[in-house]
């Protein structure tokens, strides 16, 4: 196994509290990351400057997603709000409000579309919403959004836009992922144990026809997006926070980690938190990143394939670029793996 | 001996990861074939056509 070297780590400092979701935009200039401690920041990917702030939001923001534009941003909040923002000019836009935290936010491939997931709490079912977003004008919205369906058994906490616009792929707290029609609410598929505990992250491969979950079972799998196969299974030993598929080379990016209260001082001190570089293909673990002083909760490749950004329980961002050496590694020889 | 073993070992990995690649690339293959016949009913995807050298 190599321990990946990463040329000049930038350190991110806008957050006070742990991170939730980071992001890149399609061009990978821009990288977005919100945290619980209200604040949604903007940075530029390659030197770790601040564009701006979103500020609006009342409690955690536990995600965001960017659009194919960079136009709009969307976040989703404890305060049971869900925003539009102007990617520019931080300007808010629209703001929908529901009865519940929103825990999951995702636009479609053309950013016509939203879907939004909402906590289940005494108050309300869980629910996922599929928003139509006015593109010309995003200070007029429709508060009403054009499905709204309550996934029954168990509830969901993550959904994305699967192979294509019309269907929407779910994360669940029993471990199920599942496919849902994104406009009749409709399960088409399921994997019941697909894993055995929560599932924390769901990020889809740059074509959408595959994904990869993390799971606090201490595992990540790739997925067939439209038959929801099981293709490949990663086994660590730590509870993960999130897994990423990597461009250009064949490696998931794995980060988790055990909460502070059950790790050593030692490590907590010493930043021994790694990100994992497992083969995509041959199920093996080929490297690590460390660096954080918490738990990893969140891991974005940019786009590029040639940097990644950690988000961590401990309030910073890493933003790592890859040396020469993770380009020329072939751990196994000249066996290369179409993307 | 030990080393005719080993070796044996090796080539039933090299063997089974070989397999690995090119089940994993026949399967791309043909999701990329299926993508490209549904081109037109989606938006072009922004491929990463970039190598590194």
């Amino acid at each position: 196994m190599v321990r990946f070297t990463s040329k000049r780590p930038i350190l991110l400092q806008g957050h006070e509290r742990s991170l939730t979701q980071v992001k890149y935009n399609a061009e990978g200039d821009l990288l977005f990351s919100c945290s619980k401690d209200d604040t949604v920041n903007a940075w530029y990917s390659h030197n770790g400057e601040r564009l701006g702030t979103y500020g609006g939001h009342n409690g955690t923001v536990w995600t965001l997603d960017v659009d194919y534009q960079t136009k709009f941003l969307v976040t989703g909040s404890a305060d049971n709000m869900m925003k539009l923002w102007d990617v520019e000019t931080g300007q808010c836009l629209y703001t929908w409000e529901f009865l519940t935290a929103v825990k999951r936010v995702a636009f479609s491939e053309d950013g016509e579309l939203i879907v939004c997931v909402t906590e289940q709490r005494a108050v309300a079912q869980g629910a996922i919403r599929v928003f139509k977003i006015n593109r010309h004008d995003g200070r007029i919205q429709d508060p009403e959004p054009i499905s709204l369906f309550h996934p029954i058994g168990t509830k969901a906490t993550l959904a994305s836009f699967g192979w294509d616009s019309k269907h929407i792929i779910t994360g669940h707290e029993s471990g199920k992922v599942a496919i849902f029609d994104a406009k009749t609410g409709e399960e088409l598929r399921a994997n019941e144990k697909a894993h055995h505990e929560p599932v924390t992250d769901l990020q889809l491969a740059p074509d959408r026809s595959y994904f990869v979950t993390s799971s606090k079972d201490k595992s990540a799998r790739l997925h067939d997006s439209r038959t929801l196969a099981v293709l490949k299974t990663y086994t660590t030993e730590t509870p993960l926070n999130s897994a990423a598929i990597a461009p250009l080379r064949p490696y998931v990016l794995l980060g988790g980690g055990q909460d502070a209260m059950s790790v050593t001082t030692t490590s907590l001190r010493q930043g021994k938190f790694e990100t994992r570089f497992w083969h995509k293909v041959f199920e093996e673990e080929v490297g690590r990143v460390r660096g954080h002083f918490g738990p990893i909760n969140t891991i974005a490749v940019h786009p590029d394939g040639r940097s990644y950004s950690s988000g961590g329980e401990d309030g910073f961002v890493r933003v790592h670029f890859f040396d020469v050496s993770y380009f020329k590694a072939r751990p196994y020889g000249d066996l290369e793996a179409e993307e | 001996e030990d080393a005719a073993e080993e070796s044996t070992v090796s080539a039933e990995l090299i063997a089974s990861r070989r397999r690995l690649i090119d089940e994993w690339n026949a399967w791309r293959i043909k999701v990329k074939r299926e993508l490209k016949e549904e081109k037109g009913k989606r938006p072009q995807q922004r491929h990463l056509q970039e190598k590194v050298e």
